[in-house]
């Protein structure tokens, strides 16, 4: 399998630097306190907020910071073949803790004693980082419950193929048995809050891709940004109206 | 930065699942024309003066490479999908066509129409995915013309059905062919337009439609791949490589699992266009059809009459007449028939069976080598204009290609390369296209090129890049080199290098040093490079510091090693010697300087070690190498002997062996699943029976149980009156003995690592990285074991590593066999010209058979076939090549010979002569000219008595 | 003048700028940790602080909770012999984002002859009342009352017709197609 053909394109068009194209929607669920749908290409992932709220479990109570907890599964029907995954599934287990981890640290627990936020993130279709869409969609959900936050969070992955750096690989590119790093940023801060890989990289190679998957962040995060704002936006615009209406 | 366009694919594989793939579709692509005003000055490519932008099909590229390689073909564009579809089809013709993308002179410009939004095509509903790739290339051809109307843009596609539809809408559109004709100014374009079906089918239309000619089939046709594998399921076919005879394109063999002995393919019919090579189903005959392989050996006569009927059935065929080209299931070469018919009555009958299909041809996209089958009638010669011709390959395994060619006048005294593009089954021999020429015939750059090409040898320049990473000449000892703590510097030490004279890439260095306590030190250093690295920087020259790896072992005066170390060193050497020198430098006891009582104490120590070698049971195998002398000017070889070994040879290869034991130890304790390591199977008992009964026909009994055995029974072989009869046995052992292979530590159990021929548990190579590639990634690996380097990208997973080790071995194989071919062919230009006569003292019985002898000359190190009936046809002039029949026709002529194979034995029913493995006879030895321009060397008997004195040998 | 900001956002100086509510301090600045509307409050005359204070608000105005004496609209959705049980969906002008339930008790319906309530004359399934609330309840529903003439059924649909019937006193309904009467309690809007 070529990965980058001859004029540097990658299979599905774009160049080793480019990311897929990045689609968001807020408010997507009634019922939860804060919900968006984010999508990376094909990868589209369902992120609901719950909390702050009184923490159920009494005995884990944190007196003097909320807790955050994190529920990351995939959809039976998320990829090409159906497969029914059981709560049990360590990797889906492993990605729960990376997000409350990486989403723990941007929000401002020590203002919300005793509660618990629950972020539940399920992965409708699967093409390849789910890990770094699952991270945005749970920003995206926090912000707009109101969970009071440091700073921007964004999560994007680079691989290594064919001895080129790709930005942001889908599911065939993740299946060329190249190394693959996940990097989640505090775009604002410039603070590194998730690294991930599973694979051994020399070292050059490995600050390459870093470097590349950073510039993936930086970019996810102006697109998080707007998506935000525009939330707001209209959002206000629709209380206004409904305060002329009235 | 990204392009908003979002196509989705969906295709279903075998599960039926649904695979959704994003494609995007970009602006940023562009032409690659400096004449498009939008094209963006980093991407300009083809150039603006060019006559004609040409638009590739995918199958022009599949099948037209070598005219696509032509240097009068520039300025194309190469859709991605066809780079894409050809990457799917022929992986070798895809690596060709990005060579040709990647070459600044051919401006082949590769347009990702796939991802331009104006370029891109969606499959229609109920179109195949074949129509929708010539409609995307149609597209892009429309893009083109579009984008530049002042410059035409041409289709380059042999498919008839494209052109049409290109030229509907609006595009020029051309063959390969009819291309080449409208470049009048290369006429030798012509020739390498691959004579595909297509091009048959258009020179059948510009004919003048007289209506394509009835051609008679000569082959079935092979049966479709579904019932192809279908059958090899069911058990009915069975599937293997074709192993085709050296000396006959007609004969082959295959091996496979399904059936427990070689099957057998005999015939033209039976082989049913299969070549040497090729991936076949092969169908089993009745077994009242089966046969056996011949037991004779074909004379040169009979192979040129073979040869010269070849051209001469296809000539008939052509013609259409009333000779028909029947072939039979059976059919036999016409000279062997005769001969081999009794054999079909013996036991040794196998099962015999024929092609229905080929699976996987594997025609070499490098091309055959041959040279023009010289015209039928004597005198004419070929005249101007478009000629089909046969072209005899050098290789006699091969068929003829059927060319045409416009040059036919100027190639007949020349070896080509030509491709073989097509085989039908109305066509006797398989149609191909010619590549280029290689030089005059019988002329030794030429001829060494053949054989190089032959032996898929990679004769190609370093680049510039592996030439920019070679440090400037003069190179001297850099700073901080000297000072890298890593580095031991063993200036001090009295070493010195042994070659063999004339040798520019010195690479071993030897030292011996007495240390306190009466234990000695015992060094060696080492150090396929461009010719700056190999013959100066890296080569061991007296007197100048060098770099090197050492290896240092301090032994006990008896040659126990009590330690080994490696280390990166800093040695000069003091004395660059040849074996030769050095032997004498240890024979004259008079000299005591350093050097000279260091090489005597070395030599005492490799006895010992040598002798240990011996009794663990490491085989001294012997080979029948040659040398020759060269002359300085002309590099003809002026003489040629037997390479004399001496016991420097034999101290040099001792310490080397050692070296090589005691890395292969190191870099497997520090690295156990990915060392590179060097083993040597053990035999299959079945692959000594030849030795065992030459041997026993010699009347002694060899023992080949165990190496050690083995070793003992060698040793045992000698007769008193014949010194070179130990020698004989031992080449003979040589040839049993299976092909030591590289391979990676973790691929295999520890048992196998084992070398059977040097007995050693462990052995890589490791001594001569100048000119071994292997020994490079050894030092790699061995560096990383020391902590020096961290350890190379490509020794640590395991596909990388398999896919190095492989290569490896075949590169090594090659090389073997250039070797050989390359001696082959000195032996030739030496003997060009001159007939010796080898006496009885020099010339050996090496293997009997019915009706000849395999002689062995060792003064050249020439081994090849006799032919008893010869001596006695010797009064008659050879057999002419226009009547092969003679040789059916009088087969009483020939005085019958008697084959005692227990005996290894031969004699004349008259008893009159009688031949015995290992027996003396004499021959002479003269270059004969044959058939398809080949040269061979061809010994006759010599009758013993008849030598005159003054051309007796001594 | 609004100007929108995200988590992280750098609004001030510390200096300049005393941290109001959706704010916190990193560094020297005031920075944002929510999404929303940024404020300026202005300097309060009587505070010893000098600083303007910096806020961040979210634009949308967080859901409206019933608290005691609000005024809810409500549904009726089923009756027990001592109780009407209710959907909150409006606290005074506000929708409700989520549904609260409520409950108003037999004693709770009017403020006179309160003993001789019978709740199926007062309220059906489906009526839209306006209560009062009470008090927070117990722990599934909000206590409401419509004690009050301003409280009580403000819309209801005919059992004949179905279709929204006039009031004809506090205390009864009339269809205005079939012009039958049905009893209710009554709201005076």
């Amino acid at each position: 399998m070529e990965y980058v053909n001859t004029v540097g394109l990658r299979l599905d068009g774009r160049r080793p630097n480019e990311i897929r194209q990045l689609r968001a929607e807020m408010s997507t669920l009634a019922s939860a306190d804060g919900s968006a749908t984010f999508e990376m290409g094909n990868t589209k992932v369902l992120a609901a907020v719950y909390g702050p709220r009184e923490a159920s479990n009494r005995a884990q109570t944190d007196t003097s910071k909320a807790t955050v907890r994190c529920e990351y599964s995939m959809a039976a029907f998320s990829s090409g073949e159906r497969r029914r995954r059981g709560k049990s599934d360590r990797r889906a287990t492993e990605t729960s803790l990376a997000i409350a981890n990486t989403l723990e640290q941007n929000i401002l627990t020590e203002l919300l004693p005793r509660t618990q936020i629950d972020i539940y993130v399920q992965v409708l279709q699967a093409d390849g980082g789910m890990r770094c869409a699952a991270i945005n969609a749970a920003f995206l959900a926090l912000a707009d419950a109101g969970v009071p936050m440091r700073d921007s969070v964004a999560a994007c992955a680079a691989g290594y193929l064919d001895g080129t750096a790709l930005l942001d690989l889908n599911y065939t590119e993740d299946g060329g048995g190249g190394p693959e790093v996940a990097v989640a940023l505090q775009t604002g801060l410039h603070q590194v809050l998730m690294l991930q890989t599973d694979s051994k990289l020399s070292m050059e190679v490995f600050e390459e891709v870093v470097e590349l998957a950073s510039n993936g962040c930086r970019a996810v995060a102006e697109f998080l940004r707007t998506t935000l704002l525009a939330h707001v936006g209209r959002l206000s615009l629709a209380t206004s109206i409904a305060k002329s209406e009235a | 930065m990204l392009q908003s366009k979002t196509f989705v694919k969906k295709t279903k594989r075998g599960k039926i699942l649904k695979v959704v793939r994003e494609h995007y579709l970009r602006e940023d692509i562009y032409s690659g024309s400096p004449l498009d005003p939008e094209c963006d000055p980093a991407s300009f490519k083809l150039s603006p003066d060019a006559q004609r932008y040409i638009v590739l099909d995918t199958n022009v590229a599949l099948h037209q490479m070598d005219f696509l390689e032509h240097a009068a073909v520039t300025d194309v564009v190469v859709p991605a999908i066809v780079l894409e579809e050809v990457r799917a089809r022929n992986q070798s013709v895809f690596q060709r066509l990005k060579a040709l993308t990647a070459s600044d002179f051919k401006r082949f410009y590769v347009f990702a129409n796939e991802n331009h939004k104006d370029t891109y095509v969606k499959q229609d509903p109920g179109e195949s995915p074949n129509d929708r790739n010539d409609r995307a290339i149609r597209r892009a051809a429309e893009w083109y013309s579009q984008r530049m109307p002042g410059k035409p843009i041409l289709l380059l596609t042999d498919d008839a059905g494209n052109r049409t539809k290109a030229i509907e809408a609006g595009v020029e559109a051309m063959s390969c062919a009819a291309y080449a004709r409208l470049r009048e100014d290369v006429p030798e374009l012509s020739d390498l337009v691959s004579a595909g079906l297509a091009t048959q089918a258009e020179q059948r239309e510009v004919g003048g439609g007289a209506g394509p000619k009835k051609k008679r089939r000569v082959f079935e046709d092979h049966k479709p791949l579904s019932e192809v594998t279908a059958g090899i399921k069911a058990g009915r076919y069975h599937q293997g490589t074709l192993r085709v005879s050296r000396f006959n394109p007609w004969e082959g063999y295959i091996a496979c699992q399904s059936v427990e002995q070689e099957i057998l393919l005999s015939g033209r019919g039976a082989l049913n266009r299969a070549m040497d090579g090729d991936v076949v189903a092969v169908e089993l005959l009745l077994e009242e059809q089966w046969r056996g392989p011949s037991a004779h050996l074909p004379t040169q006569a009979e192979l040129d009459a073979a040869d010269a009927s070849e051209g001469e059935e296809e000539v008939l065929g052509e013609d259409g007449g009333a000779h028909i080209a029947q072939v039979d299931p059976g059919e036999h070469y016409p000279g062997v028939a005769g001969a081999a018919g009794g054999d079909d009555t013996s036991a040794a009958r196998q099962p015999t069976g024929r092609v229905v299909g080929i699976i996987k041809r594997s025609w070499r996209t490098r091309g055959y080598c041959g040279s023009l089958q010289p015209p039928r009638v004597p005198g004419a010669s070929h005249g101007p204009g478009t000629a089909s011709v046969l072209v005899c390959p050098v290789e006699r395994r091969y068929p003829f290609v059927r060319i045409t060619t416009r040059q036919a006048a100027t190639l007949s005294d020349k070896r080509i390369v030509v491709a073989i593009d097509a085989w039908d089954t109305d066509s006797l021999y398989p149609t191909g296209h010619y590549v280029r020429t290689l030089g005059a015939i019988g002329d030794k750059e030429t001829e060494t090129e053949v054989l190089l090409l032959e032996n898929d040898i990679n004769t190609a320049p370093f680049t510039p890049a592996v030439h920019a990473c070679v440090p400037p000449l003069p190179w001297a000892l850099g700073e901080a080199e000297a000072a890298d703590p890593a580095r031991a510097d063993l200036r001090h030490l009295p070493v010195c290098s042994v070659d063999p004279p004339g040798c520019k890439d010195i690479d071993d260095a030897l030292h011996v040093r007495r240390l306190a306590g009466g234990n000695l030190e015992l060094g060696r250093r080492i150090d396929m490079l461009p010719k700056p690295l190999t013959e100066d920087i890296c080569s061991l020259r007296s007197g100048v510091d060098r770099l090197a790896f050492s290896a240092i072992w301090e032994v006990t005066p008896d040659a126990q090693i009590l330690s080994t170390r490696f280390t990166k060193s800093i040695i000069r050497s003091r004395e660059a010697l040849t074996y030769a020198e050095a032997q004498a430098r240890i024979d004259d006891e008079r000299l005591t300087d350093d050097v000279s009582c260091n090489l005597r104490e070395m030599n005492r120590l490799a006895k010992i070690l040598r002798a240990r070698r011996s009794e663990r049971g490491a085989l001294s195998l012997a080979s029948p190498e040659v040398k020759f002398e060269i002359d300085t000017e002309t590099h003809d070889p002026l003489d040629v002997g037997m390479y004399q070994l001496r016991d420097t040879n034999q101290m040099v290869e001792e310490m080397m062996l050692l070296a090589n034991c005691s890395v292969a130890e190191a870099t497997l304790g520090a690295f156990p699943a990915c060392s590179l390591l060097r083993r040597h199977p053990t035999p299959a008992p079945r692959q000594f029976e030849p030795l065992l009964r030459a041997a026993a026909a010699a009347g002694f009994a060899i023992d080949a149980s165990s190496s050690k055995t083995l070793a003992a029974s060698l040793d045992g072989a000698v007769r008193a009156s014949d010194p070179y009869f130990n020698k004989l046995v031992r080449i003979m052992a040589t040839r049993c003995m299976t092909q030591a292979v590289y391979f990676n530590s973790g691929e295999l159990s520890v048992p196998e690592y084992h070398h059977y021929g040097l007995a050693a548990p462990l052995y890589t190579h490791f001594t001569s990285p100048i000119r071994r590639y292997a020994d490079v990634v050894v030092h790699r690996v061995l560096m990383a074991a020391l902590g020096l380097a961290p350890l190379p990208g490509s020794m640590r997973d395991r596909p990388r590593v398999a896919d190095t080790v492989d290569n490896l071995n075949v590169r090594h194989k090659n090389a073997q066999l250039a070797g050989r071919a390359s001696v082959e062919l000195h032996t030739l230009i030496f003997f060009r010209g001159r007939t010796v006569v080898a006496d009885a003292r020099v010339t050996r019985v090496m293997r009997v058979r019915a009706n000849g002898l395999l002689v062995f000359v060792p003064k050249y190190g020439i081994e090849g076939p006799v032919h008893l009936d010869d001596a006695d046809r010797a009064g008659k002039e050879g057999v002419s090549s226009s009547a092969p029949a003679a040789v059916d026709s009088a087969p009483g002529a020939v005085p019958r010979f008697v084959y005692d194979e227990e005996k290894q034995t031969v004699s004349r029913e008259d008893g009159g002569v009688a031949y015995t493995i290992f027996d003396t006879c004499a021959v002479t030895i003269s270059v004969e000219e044959t058939a398809g321009n080949r040269r061979v060397l061809a010994l006759r008997l010599t009758d013993r008595a008849q030598l005159p004195d003054g051309e007796r040998m001594g | 003048m609004t100007e929108t900001c995200t988590p992280g956002q750098r609004l001030g100086l510390v200096t300049e700028f005393e941290p109001g509510a959706g704010t916190y301090v990193a560094g020297s600045f005031v920075c944002a940790s929510l999404v929303g509307i940024q404020r300026t409050v202005p300097v309060e005359e009587t505070a010893d602080k000098r600083l303007p204070r910096l806020e961040v608000s979210r634009s949308t105005r967080p859901d409206p909770v019933p608290s005691p004496g609000d005024v809810v609209t409500a549904r009726i959705t089923r009756l027990t012999p001592r109780l009407a049980l209710a959907d909150i969906l409006c606290v005074g002008e506000h929708p409700c984002a989520q549904r609260y339930s409520g409950v108003v008790r037999i004693q709770d319906v009017r403020a006179t002859e309160i003993d001789s309530v019978r709740l199926p004359a007062a309220f059906r399934p489906g009526d839209l009342i306006r209560a009062e609330v009470l008090s927070l309840g117990d722990a599934r529903s909000y206590f409401l009352t419509t004690a009050k003439n301003e409280l009580g059924v403000v819309y209801a649909k005919s059992i004949a017709a179905g279709v929204p019937m006039v009031p004809l006193s506090w205390q009864e309904m009339q269809c205005p197609t079939t012009q039958s009467v049905e009893s209710r309690k009554v709201a005076r809007v």
